[in-house]
C-alpha cells in the first residue's frame, strides 16, 4: 500500500480527515509505531478481532466526520471478555448518529505517560513538527516545542530537551525512560510526511504513550487533508 | 551563505562611494533635510548629490533638477519623497543606471488599501532595471566605519561590534547613545521596513560576513522567508552568535483549526523552536539582547556553566548565587590547590566557598590582581563572576588616611584607579576564560567607567550577568549542536 492509496479515495470520497484507521495505516506506511487494531463492522467480528488481538481491548468508532471522539461518548475501553465486547459495541454504534466506518478494536497500551506529535503547515516555514505533553492535560500544560521540518535525530532529540516537563521522559516511577531513538524516528517521520505529501495538512497523534518499557506507541491519531490541492 | 561581503546586495548599500539624494532641501524642517544633515555631520567621504526640482544648491551643496543631470552614476539612491512620486524617482534612478536605493518613505502596504499598490509599483519598477532596495518604510543604515549615517537622527558613539538588523528603526536609531553609554556600538544597522525587496535575512547575511560584527542582533516583528531564515542562521551560526528579540507572539496568533497541534501553534511557541533550530539566542527585552550581545561579543568563548563568584561583601555574594541558580547555572566548590593558593589573602573573617567572600582585605591591591588570577586558574570553574565596588571617595578617604596632601590626592586616587583596571584588564584580555563584573554602582563612577571603556562587560546587577553567562554558554551549545549536525550529514552523505 502507499500512501496515495489512502489520500486520494479519502479525498475522492469528500473526506476532510482520514479517520483514525486510515491515519494509523498512513503513520505505519512511514514506520510511525500504532496500535494492533481492527476495524470490525458487527458485534461477531469485534468479538473475533478482539480474540486476535487478546484482552484487554478498547472499541471507538472510527469514521473520518468524528474529530474528538472521547469528548463524544464514543470509547469504551478496558474490556476484559466477549461479553464486555459485545455490550460496548452495541452502545457505542448507538451513540453516534454520524455515517460510520466501523468500530475499531485496539490493544489497550499501558503506560501513564502521554505524548502529542503533531504536524502544521505555517505559511512561512512550511511543514513543522510539535512534541508535546499531551493526553487530557495538552492545553491546559501547553508544553511544546517546534521545528521546521525536515529535521535529524539531533534536533528531533533536542526537541525533547526544550519541554518543561522533559524529566517525564527520563526513568520515572519504575518506568523506563523513553526510547529515544523510536521517538526520534516518529518525530522525523512526521515530518517526512509534511514534506512529500501536499494532500496532507495537519497531524495529530495523541496520545503517543510511552508504555513503562519505555516504547511509544501512537494510541490516537488524526490526520487532516487539504481540500483545495487535488 | 555568500561567498564575501561585497556579493550581498546590501554591501553597495552600506558602503556607498557616492550617493543621489531626494527629498533634502534648504527646509530645515523636511525629513529629507534632517536626513542630508545626518549624513553630512557623519563626515560621509563620497560624493553627495541632492536633486531637487526648484533650488540651485541644498544645504550648500550643488542641487540637479534631475538624477539623469547628473556627472557620475552614483552607487546609491535615497528617497525621502511623498509617496505617489517614490516610483517616479526609482524609474529615474533604474535610467540613470543605478542599481541600490534606500526608500525611506512610508505610505506603502503598512498603510494598506493603496499604499499596497503603490508598493507593488515600486517593485515593478525596480525589477524592470534589476535594482535592489532596503524599505520603504524604513530609515536605513548606519554604518559608523563608513561614515555613513542614513538615519534623520544624529549619530552618536563609535563603531562596536553589534551588527544588526531591525524590523523598527527605533531600535537602531534610538540605541545609538544607549550602547554608546556601555562602550558598545554597531558594526553596521539595516532598518529593513516593508522588506519589499531586500528583507532581514539579506541583512543576517551581509552581518554574517562582515569582517567587523563580532554578534549578530535581530529584531524580529514576522518572518517571511522563513526556510531562507532557518537556513542562513544556521550558516553563520558556527562562526559568530546571532541574538534576537521576537514580539507579536501573542495567543491571539493561534492559528483557529481542528487539530490540537494547531491549536497549540502559537507563534511564540513556533518562534521559539525556530529560534533554537536556527542556533538563534532569544533575548526576552531589547536591553537583555544587547546584554547578550556586550557579553559574546567581549569574552572568550563560555566552556561550561560553573561559575565562581568574587565579593567582598555578603549579600551581593548571595544575591549573585541566587542569580545564577535560576539562570541553570552551577557554582562549584573550590579545588584543594585554588584553596591554598588563596590562603594568604584569606581573612580570618571570611568565607571561602563559593561565593568567595573576602570580606575586609588588608591589601585591596590582591583583590584585583592575585585573587582573581587564582579563581580564574580554578580547574572546577568555566567564568568568573566579580563584584565590583570601588567608590572614587573611598580612595580619596584613603590617601588622606595616609597623609597624602590634599593637593596631590586627587592625582594618587587616579594613580591607584590605573592600577586597579590596569591589574583588570590584564587578567580580562589574557586569560581564556571569561572575566565578567556585577556592580550596583553608577556605571560613571571612575574605575567601573574605565573598564567598561577598555571593554569589559560590567552588568548592573547579578540579574543581568547571569542571564548573560548563561546566554554565552547556550550559544556554545547551540553552534555543537549545529556543527554536530553538519558532521552527520557529512557523514551521512560520503557513506
Amino acid at each position: 500500500m502507499r500512501a496515495d492509496d489512502l489520500i486520494r479515495p479519502a479525498l475522492h470520497r469528500g473526506q476532510l480527515a482520514l479517520s483514525e484507521y486510515e491515519s494509523k495505516k498512513l503513520l505505519s506506511l512511514y514506520g510511525i509505531p500504532v496500535t494492533k487494531e481492527k476495524l470490525s463492522r458487527s458485534p461477531d467480528e469485534a468479538v473475533s478481532a478482539a480474540a486476535d488481538l487478546g484482552f484487554v481491548v478498547g472499541l471507538k468508532v472510527s469514521s473520518p466526520k468524528l474529530i474528538h471522539k472521547s469528548e463524544l461518548g464514543c470509547i469504551e475501553l478496558n474490556l476484559r471478555s466477549e461479553g464486555d465486547v459485545r455490550k460496548a459495541y452495541d452502545r457505542i454504534i448507538n451513540s453516534v448518529e454520524l455515517e460510520i466506518e466501523g468500530v475499531l478494536v485496539q490493544e489497550m497500551v499501558p503506560g501513564q505517560r502521554e505524548l502529542v506529535v503533531g504536524l502544521i503547515r505555517d505559511p512561512q516555514f512550511g511543514p513543522c513538527v510539535m512534541l508535546g505533553i499531551g493526553g487530557m492535560m495538552t492545553e491546559v500544560f501547553e508544553d511544546t516545542a517546534f521545528r521546521m521540518a525536515p529535521i535529524g535525530k539531533i534536533e528531533a532529540k533536542d526537541m525533547s530537551e526544550e519541554l518543561r516537563f522533559k524529566a517525564m521522559l527520563g526513568a520515572f516511577r519504575g518506568q523506563k525512560p523513553v526510547d529515544m531513538d523510536m521517538l526520534c524516528h516518529t518525530l522525523i517521520a512526521v515530518g517526512q510526511i509534511g514534506l512529500e505529501l501536499e494532500m496532507v495538512s495537519e497531524i495529530d497523534i495523541n496520545p503517543m504513550i510511552i508504555t513503562p518499557e519505555g516504547r511509544v506507541v501512537a494510541v490516537d491519531a488524526l490526520v487532516l487533508l487539504r481540500k483545495d490541492i487535488k | 551563505m555568500i561567498e564575501s561581503i561585497e556579493a550581498s546586495p546590501l554591501y553597495p548599500i552600506a558602503n556607498p562611494k557616492s550617493i543621489v539624494l531626494f527629498g533634502a532641501s534648504n527646509n530645515v524642517t523636511s525629513m529629507g533635510t534632517s536626513l542630508l544633515d545626518s549624513v553630512l555631520d557623519l563626515g560621509f567621504k563620497g560624493e553627495i548629490y541632492p536633486v531637487h526640482p526648484k533650488e540651485d544648491r541644498v544645504q550648500n551643496l550643488k542641487a540637479y533638477r534631475s538624477v539623469l543631470d547628473l556627472p557620475n552614476v552614483p552607487e546609491l539612491a535615497l528617497i525621502v519623497l511623498p509617496t505617489r512620486i517614490v516610483s517616479e524617482a526609482m524609474d529615474a534612478c533604474g535610467r540613470k543606471g543605478i542599481k541600490h536605493a534606500i526608500v525611506i518613505s512610508g505610505g506603502f502596504k503598512e498603510v494598506g488599501g493603496e499604499g499596497v499598490h503603490l508598493e507593488k509599483e515600486l517593485v515593478t519598477v525596480a525589477n524592470k532595471y534589476g535594482m535592489h532596495f532596503l524599505g520603504p518604510n524604513c530609515i536605513g543604515v548606519a554604518n559608523p566605519r563608513h561614515k555613513l549615517n542614513t538615519t534623520f537622527l544624529p549619530f552618536q558613539g563609535n563603531p562596536g561590534f553589534i551588527g544588526m538588523a531591525s524590523q523598527s528603526g527605533s531600535f537602531v536609531t534610538q540605541m545609538f547613545s544607549y550602547l554608546s553609554d556601555y562602550g558598545l556600538g554597531f558594526s553596521t544597522a539595516f532598518s529593513v521596513g516593508n522588506e519589499a525587496n531586500i528583507d532581514i535575512v539579506d541583512g543576517m547575511e551581509y552581518l554574517g560576513a562582515c569582517p567587523d560584527t563580532r554578534v549578530i542582533a535581530l529584531y524580529i516583528e514576522g518572518i517571511r522567508r522563513g526556510r531562507a531564515f532557518v537556513e542562513t542562521a544556521r550558516s553563520i551560526v558556527p562562526k559568530k552568535p546571532i541574538v534576537a528579540l521576537y514580539v507579536g507572539g501573542s495567543k491571539a496568533g493561534s492559528r483557529a483549526g481542528l487539530s490540537h497541534t494547531g491549536a497549540l501553534a502559537g507563534p511564540d511557541r513556533l518562534y521559539e523552536g525556530i529560534f533554537r533550530q536556527s542556533g538563534i539566542i532569544r533575548a526576552q527585552s531589547v536591553m537583555e539582547m544587547f546584554d547578550i550581545c556586550w557579553m559574546l561579543g567581549s569574552v572568550p568563548r563560555t566552556r561550561g556553566r560553573r561559575v565562581v563568584i568574587q565579593t567582598h561583601s555578603g549579600g551581593p555574594g548571595a544575591e549573585a548565587a541566587d542569580a545564577c541558580g535560576r539562570a541553570g547555572l552551577d557554582l562549584p566548590s573550590l579545588s584543594p590547590e585554588t584553596l591554598q593558593r588563596l590562603s594568604p589573602f584569606i581573612p580570618r573573617t571570611a568565607s571561602i566557598s563559593n561565593p568567595v567572600d573576602f570580606t575586609y582585605g588588608k591589601n585591596l591591591m590582591d583583590y584585583f590582581s592575585k585573587i582573581p588570577k587564582v579563581l580564574l586558574d580554578e580547574k572546577n570553574a568555566d567564568i568568573l563572576l566579580f563584584y565590583f565596588f570601588a567608590p572614587y571617595q573611598r580612595f580619596q578617604r584613603m590617601m588622606r588616611q595616609m597623609g597624602v596632601p590634599p593637593n596631590q590626592m586627587a592625582a594618587q586616587a587616579a594613580k591607584l584607579v590605573d592600577a586597579y583596571s590596569e591589574s583588570i584588564i590584564g587578567l580580562f584580555k589574557n586569560h581564556d576564560k571569561p572575566f565578567v563584573g556585577y556592580t550596583f554602582q553608577n556605571l560613571m563612577d571612575p574605575l567601573v567607567k574605565i573598564l567598561i571603556e577598555r571593554g569589559v562587560p560590567i552588568f548592573s546587577g547579578p540579574q543581568r550577568a547571569a542571564r548573560a553567562i548563561g546566554a554565552s554558554f547556550q550559544y556554545t551549545r547551540l553552534r555543537d549542536k549545529i556543527l554536530a549536525t553538519v558532521s552527520q550529514e557529512a557523514g551521512l552523505g560520503s557513506s
